[in-house]
């Protein structure tokens, strides 16, 4: 027995000394919340992270926001009735319910952006390093935060208002703020936001955002709400902070002119197979679909699964004037053969304008804002995509002068666009005609860009246009289902996502849907 | 000094004659021996008197008193051994052995030996339905892969459900398909809370303790064993797609409707010179027998044992081979097996190796063959109109038929594909344990379970989905776990009567991993299979690790044997728990009663043997991910100006409050032996209440995060285990049968808000809910009325997707119907679905026959289900496709075409955007999927040999999956889309891997 004392009381030893290291392990590969957020580099970095989602947002939004709407649809595909294919379909056709999983894919990732907001704001409080570094980080996210919600509460209304790190799981489950709720939110982020951020250093900039940024989106958020001259006044420091529009239309898209002089914010891309390579999809997104796209694209592509979305409207190409520049560069023919499946076999690039078709041929019309052959890789293109330009601006500018009764004031801004355009000048101050004539400009401008859904809104016209919409096009488009763009008062509000209705009994479902 | 030492000598023997390597010993002395080959034995022993005794595995200990030993003459002791009944045999159990009547839990032993007939490379398939309570399946037939055990019942939402795996004492942490078969003995398993409540946190899900072979005493034994079998898918079930000309017809057929029905269709040039003239074609081309074949099973095994006084060693070598039913796939396994056991002064000290190196190849054994989606299905989805090749010969990629889906080529996929899965594993323990004094032994256990794996992946760009762009994968993973162990063990009688064993002791387990990957892209061309003929590489590495530390302690005490009890403890500290609730005590109690030993009993004839025993207990489950509930940061990259810029936040949220799945279980059991042992009987009953249920609940998405893991409720399971073992027929010809039954029950009786939990937010694969009064993985879905007849139906009835403006929704005559839940008038995807079925089977179990008659054996072995849903989402999510998208049934052909000529009624129109509803999950899905399969049937002949070099040879004759009689339609009644991970669903056929009936020829011998 003696001899066994040594070996016990060493077992015991060992047991007793290691107990607590032994079992408290975190990971090595990756920080947790417990290890992160000390040092400004990783407070920078938590920032960028904030930045990622808008880019998920993006390939949903362009359904929510463009696609429902009459500036494009789809490309028909009888024979894949799938629900990846058809509920992208109902979004554009405005059919869409509350289990759409790609308009729900809108509110989620707006929601990601916000969390990663909050979390920045909630932590940098207790950081450890000078004021006015925190001011630059925070100042980002705020505007992150303003324009995720500004996106929420205009397609859903009145949504629940996140405004910090989500601690423990209850805290999770909120009711919705109400419409003005999240006004407040958005206007008081922003004004931060234009407090704490800085105009930009250079053209071209490097693609954060800026005090300019912050500015047009408040601008844009008093526009809703219809405060003009506040709009006005704020869209008219824009100037000063080095915003102009560059020579061509065409050059706001070009990727070798990233973040220049008329961008205000735009969401960044980068093309490639290295790591950490964030390629723009939407490039062949935005084409009808074929097993090799290289006409277009310049290297071969199958968009077979991913292709087929966004194609421009009959109605909006004839929306654009003649001689419009702005048509040839935004819009494209594409010309080839429908086989059985309907996958397009590409035959040639034809312009738009004055186009007619070759015999036995069909044209598809295709956006060409984003594609800028040949792309880098299959995986996509280094195509930036707008959230606010400058002409953006000046067309809100000449709005809100217009609707304060100042038209001639409004059309030095709403001219500027058009020259650009290479057309000729308005002179109509009759504000009606006037109202009418910017909202037009701001169409055939900004078509593409993810505005349409929401300037409808804006201007009180979407159940008009809609509705007229849907009769020439379903004429046009035999395809379309009878109640395609068939809308009333609720279709103004995009159903809350059904699984948030359903995990979560604070939350109630916007009128009208089930 | 001075003492005058005599002899005892004798022989040994058994039922059949001498018994070799029984151990004769003096108890309490030290003297003792082991006997030879003809069962002789020699002890020399101070003079005395003693009592002797005998012991030899299977065998009753016999205590001759009153032997009296004397210098002058040796004495003279020959000692017969009765074969023990199944009480008396020493099995093993948590931390130890004792003898099947003392044991006070719900345990369950197999003998490896009688599973030696089924030539299989995992153990597990040996294992269906041998042991009540044990549900085996077999869910996919991926060779050397695809076997699932549940005891009873066993369930969690997230955690695994998998049983603890003990091989020699050591917990292993890799997988169990490096196990070769030939090298288990015996499986102990472990399914009541007493039985498992040593290994605490690990528990709730049973444990299976595996005993690999050691040498007995006796004569060196060589033994040599080889099976070829011929593997083959039964033609009964496949899925039978239409052919060429059935395509062509349905596709003709669905151009004329739709020109009829459908305003503004149109029909393209390439589909009318496809499918207008359907008799053009003939079968066309068979994807399925292009990709399958008829594949060689092998294994061959060398065992070479001898064991002499005080030292034992094993060697197993093996080799198995198992080549796909699939084309260009299959699995090697090179293993081998050291155990050596030495014992030294006088058997107080103990010490032993167990090594088990293996190196495992499977070849394109990790495609996604199996699911929706994956590679089996994609033989029935090419068209058959089209040839696999080019008129050059080379591969078509591109197999699709005018208004077919593209698909690529699955032939070429298979052929081009070439994935390489290396898996190094060294599983081993060293033990040494020490007697300090008589009944006090220090027992200490170090074990290894290493693993190493690599992986080379190469597909060519002719099949990838962006055509030429060829990949390749290069990853490794290299893993390991060690376990230490240290328990006293103190066994002591006292006064006769009462017999007690302490034990007490602590574990510390640690596991980490560590792997990285590299992807390759921009190969030059398909020749050079490695990564440095890539122009573009990406990669990553990553390492995990969790520990577990545990002290454990457990009294076992009994009066004559006759009254048991049983007390355990085990106090476990995890890693994956948040940092205030790392630890947890699991307890139970346990107490047997061996009624047929009373006096009042002794008067029932027939009755051998009666025991009842109750036990309770606490146990847990931390099979989930390493460090679940801590906010971990995530990557996530933008890039400023198009330089790349890593930004990281949490990706996780964490939750500190989360605690140990604890399974609170009752078990009463009961063992009975009548008519001299030929009928044993083992029932038990037994109620778990889990709660604490790990899961990760789904939050609302505006909280920026999806899920967070929590305890999320509660479930109760319960049921009846029954097995008879019954020797029928004893002499020339003797008959035993063994039955095992399990009737398994469950119930979800807490779940947090909103007390459901959806599997997803779909309509098209949102298979089941769990939900608060309903049975874990209940169906959930439309409910099917058949196809709208005609327009007054239509007018009468609900329509899908109706709106005012479209008032037919997607609906129309000839299209599915299904019942408007709500009485809203409209079916949506929201109100109108609901429980549709229960894949919980009634009962289950296994009937094994064995019968021998001289030299013969024959053994049939068969497992049953009866009572659960199966739904057959691979059917009707795809293989009815309405659209021609894909190859759908040739009963298909038979649908629904105009009010006069409306088909079967089974399957609907094929009108443009009608046909959704039938691939969101409804009533027609679900079938019965009750069956009774012949796992096994081998027939066995012991050749009698006189040859000087083999002492025995036994031949036999085997087909394995010989037939399964089910009424449902699919392929394999065991499916299951998740595998054993009842998480992913119970009873959901989503395709897989089909399972080969196999017919092979093996021998075994022994060398003298």
């Amino acid at each position: 027995m003696k001899k066994s004392l040594p070996v016990i009381a060493l077992i015991a030893l060992l047991t007793v000394s290691c107990s607590k290291d032994f079992i408290r392990l975190t990971p090595e590969d990756s920080y947790t919340a417990e290890n992160f957020y000390k040092t400004e580099a990783q407070f920078r970095s938590a920032v960028v992270a904030a930045y990622a989602p808008l880019r998920d947002v993006l390939v949903n939004d362009y359904f929510t926001s463009e696609m429902h709407s009459d500036n494009s649809l789809y490309q028909p595909i009888p024979g894949n009735r799938g629900t990846a294919i058809v509920q992208r379909e109902n979004i554009s056709d405005f059919t869409n319910t509350s289990t759409n999983a790609y308009a729900n894919a809108t509110w989620q990732h707006s929601y990601t952006g916000i969390s990663r907001c909050n979390i920045v704001i909630d932590r940098l409080a207790a950081a450890n390093f000078a004021d006015s570094v925190k001011a630059g980080l925070d100042g980002q996210v705020k505007f992150l935060r303003a324009l995720n919600y500004f996106k929420l509460v205009r397609l859903y209304g009145g949504v629940p208002l996140f405004l910090h790190e989500i601690a423990k799981a209850e805290d999770a489950f909120r009711e919705r703020a109400t419409e003005e709720e999240v006004y407040q939110q958005i206007i008081s982020d922003a004004k931060d936001a234009i407090r704490e951020l800085k105009p930009p250093a250079k053209f071209p900039q490097t693609g954060e955002a800026t005090k300019g940024a912050a500015t047009l989106l408040l601008a844009e958020v008093y526009m809703v709400q219809k405060k003009w001259s506040e709009a006005a006044t704020l869209l008219n420091t824009l100037p000063a902070m080095g915003y102009d529009l560059n020579s061509d239309y065409a050059d706001a898209f070009s990727p070798a002119n990233k973040n220049s002089r008329e961008s205000i914010f735009e969401i960044q891309y980068l093309g490639g197979d290295a790591t950490g390579s964030t390629p723009n999809v939407l490039s062949f997104h935005f084409l009808p679909r074929s097993t090799d796209t290289r006409l277009l694209t310049g290297i071969s592509i199958n968009n077979t699964g991913t292709g087929g979305w966004n194609t421009p409207s009959s109605d909006l190409i004839r929306a654009f004037e003649p001689g419009d520049k702005r048509l040839d560069a935004s819009i494209g023919i594409i010309e080839g053969t429908y086989n059985a499946s309907n996958y397009f076999t590409y035959s040639s690039i034809q312009p738009v304008t004055g186009y007619t078709p070759s015999p036995g041929k069909t044209g598809v019309p295709y956006i060409k804002k984003y594609l800028h052959a040949p792309l880098p890789a299959t995986t996509g293109s280094s195509d930036d995509f707008p959230v606010y330009r400058f002409s953006d601006a000046l067309l809100l500018l000449a709005e809100s002068l217009n609707e304060q009764g100042k038209s001639g004031e409004a059309l030095v801004p709403l001219n500027k666009v058009r020259t650009r355009a290479g057309l000729p000048d308005i002179t109509e101050t009759n504000s009606d005609k006037l109202r009418d004539i910017i909202f037009h400009e701001r169409r055939v401008e900004l078509a593409f860009e993810n505005h349409r859904w929401t300037d409808l809104l804006r201007t009180g016209r979407a159940l008009q246009v809609i509705n007229d919409f849907g009769k020439v096009i379903k004429q046009e488009q035999p395809f379309l289902s009878s109640d395609a763009y068939v809308i009333d008062q609720h279709n103004l509000l995009f159903p809350i996502p059904q699984p948030e209705v359903d995990i979560n009994t604070k939350m109630t479902q916007n009128p009208g849907y089930f | 000094m001075g003492q005058q030492t005599g002899v005892i000598t004798g022989k040994v023997t058994g039922e059949n004659g001498a018994l070799a390597g029984a151990t004769v010993f003096i108890p309490g002395t030290g003297y003792g021996t082991q006997s030879g080959a003809d069962g002789s034995y020699h002890i020399a022993a101070p003079e005395g008197t003693y009592t002797v005794a005998a012991t030899f595995v299977g065998y009753t200990r016999t205590d001759l008193p009153h032997i009296v030993v004397k210098q002058e003459a040796p004495t003279v002791l020959d000692i017969r051994l009765n074969v023990a009944s199944a009480q008396l045999k020493e099995i093993t159990v948590s931390y130890g052995k004792q003898q099947a009547r003392e044991v006070t839990g719900a345990v369950a032993t197999v003998d490896a030996g009688q599973l030696q007939d089924m030539p299989v490379m995992q153990f597990g398939q040996q294992l269906q339905g041998k042991v009540a309570g044990v549900q085996v399946s077999q869910y996919s037939g991926q060779p050397g892969r695809g076997i699932g055990f549940i005891v009873r019942g066993a369930a969690s939402f997230y955690s695994s459900n998998q049983p603890l795996f003990v091989i020699d004492g050591t917990p292993i942490t890799g997988s169990i398909n490096n196990i070769n078969p030939a090298e288990i003995e015996s499986f102990s398993f472990l399914k009541d809370a007493s039985a498992t409540s040593l290994y605490g946190s690990r528990a709730a899900n049973g444990v299976v303790l595996i005993t690999t072979k050691h040498a007995r005493s006796g004569a060196p034994k060589v033994e040599f064993s080889a099976y070829y079998g011929l593997q083959k898918i039964p033609s009964g079930k496949l899925p039978k797609v239409m052919n060429a000309r059935q395509f062509a017809t349905f596709m003709k057929e669905r151009g004329e409707d739709g020109l009829k029905y459908e305003p503004g269709y149109k029909v393209s040039d390439d589909y009318h010179a496809a499918y207008d003239n359907p008799d053009q074609y003939g079968k066309g081309t068979n994807w399925y027998k292009l990709m399958t074949r008829t594949a060689p099973i092998q294994r061959y095994d060398l065992t070479v044992q001898s064991a002499r006084e005080h030292s034992s060693s094993t060697v197993i070598l093996g080799y198995q081979e198992q080549q796909g039913v699939i084309i260009n796939n299959g699995t090697k396994l090179f293993s081998a097996r050291f155990n050596q056991d030495i014992s030294l002064s006088d058997n107080k000290l103990k010490l032993g190796f167990n090594l088990a190196p293996s190196y495992r190849i499977d070849h394109n054994n990790r495609m996604s063959t199996d699911g929706v989606g994956g590679l089996f299905e994609r033989f029935f989805e090419a068209s058959p109109l089209l040839s696999p090749y080019n008129e050059d010969g080379s591969f078509r990629r591109d197999v699709y038929s005018p208004g077919m889906v593209s698909y690529i080529n699955p032939l070429a996929t298979y052929e081009l594909t070439n994935d390489d899965y290396h898996t190094t594993r060294i599983l081993g323990n060293g033990y040494l344990n020490y007697e300090f004094l008589p009944g006090l032994i220090l027992k200490t256990n170090l074990g290894i379970d290493k693993g190493a794996e690599t992986r080379k992946y190469f597909q060519s760009g002719e099949v990838a989905g962006t055509k030429g762009q060829t990949k390749g994968v290069s990853s490794a993973v290299d893993n390991g776990s060690w376990t230490a162990e240290a328990n006293l063990v103190y066994h002591k009688t006292f006064f006769d009567d009462h017999e007690i064993e302490v034990l007490a002791g602590y574990s510390a387990q640690k596991f980490s991993t560590y792997s990285n990957n590299l992807t390759g892209l921009g190969f030059s061309s398909d020749d050079l299979p490695y990564l440095n003929n890539a122009t573009n590489i990406t990669g990553g590495s990553g390492a995990s690790a969790y520990s577990l530390l545990s002290y454990i302690g457990r009294i076992n005490y009994n009066f004559r044997k006759r009254y048991l009890l049983s007390a355990a403890l085990r106090r476990d500290g995890s890693s994956r728990f948040g940092i205030d609730r790392q630890w947890g005590n699991f307890p139970s109690i346990s107490a047997g009663w061996v009624i047929s030993d009373e006096k009042f009993m002794q008067h029932i004839r027939g009755l051998d043997f009666l025991k009842i025993r109750a036990s309770y207990g606490i146990t847990g489950n931390n099979f989930f991910g390493n460090y679940d509930p801590q906010a971990t940061i995530g990557t996530y990259y933008y890039n400023f100006n198009e330089v790349i810029t890593q930004g990281q936040t949490i990706n996780r949220l964490a939750n500190n409050d989360l605690r140990w799945e604890r399974n609170k279980q009752l078990d009463i059991g009961l063992e009975l032996s009548v008519l001299h042992n030929r009928i044993n009987i083992t029932y038990d009953y037994y109620h778990k209440l889990t709660d604490g249920l790990i899961q990760q609940r789904a939050i609302p998405v505006s909280s920026g995060f999806s899920q967070i893991i929590y305890n999320v409720g509660e479930l109760k399971m319960w049921g009846h285990e029954i097995g008879i073992n019954t020797k029928n027929l004893e002499g020339k010809l003797t008959w035993n049968t063994s039955l095992s039954l399990s009737f398994d029950r469950n119930l979800i009786t807490n779940l947090v808000d909103p007390g459901f939990i959806r599997r997803n937010n779909t309509v098209t694969s949102d298979y089941y809910r769990q939900q608060v009064g309903h049975h874990l993985g209940e169906f959930y879905g439309f409910v099917f009325l058949g196809l709208y007849k005609d327009a007054e139906d239509l007018a009468q009835s609900a329509k899908y997707q109706s709106t005012p403006a479209n008032p037919n929704g997607s609906s129309d005559v000839g299209t599915i119907k299904v019942k408007d839940i709500n009485n809203d008038g409209v079916i949506d995807d929201v109100n109108d679905r609901t429980f549709i079925g229960d894949p919980t089977p009634t009962f289950t179990g296994g009937l094994v026959n064995t019968f021998s008659y001289k030299g013969f054996d024959l053994n049939i072995d068969m497992t049953y289900s009866v009572g659960g849903k199966i739904l057959n989402a691979a059917k009707w999510a795809y293989q009815t496709n309405m659209d021609g998208s894909r190859v759908p049934l040739a009963a298909a052909l038979d649908h629904w075409r105009s009010t006069e000529d409306p088909g079967s009624g089974i399957y609907p129109r094929t009108k443009t955007g009608t046909t959704a509803i039938g691939r969101s999950v409804n009533t027609q899905w679900i079938e019965d999927g009750s069956y009774l399969a012949a796992k096994n049937i081998s027939l066995g002949y012991t050749v009698p040999v006189r040859n000087s070099l083999l002492s025995t040879l036994r031949v036999y004759f085997s087909v394995q999956q010989a037939f399964v009689l089910t009424g449902y339609s699919g392929m394999n009644p065991e499916v299951n889309v998740g595998g054993a991970d009842q998480t992913a669903g119970v009873g959901i056929d989503e395709n897989a891997y089909p399972i080969p009936r196999t017919f092979s020829l093996g021998f075994t011998t022994t060398f003298k």
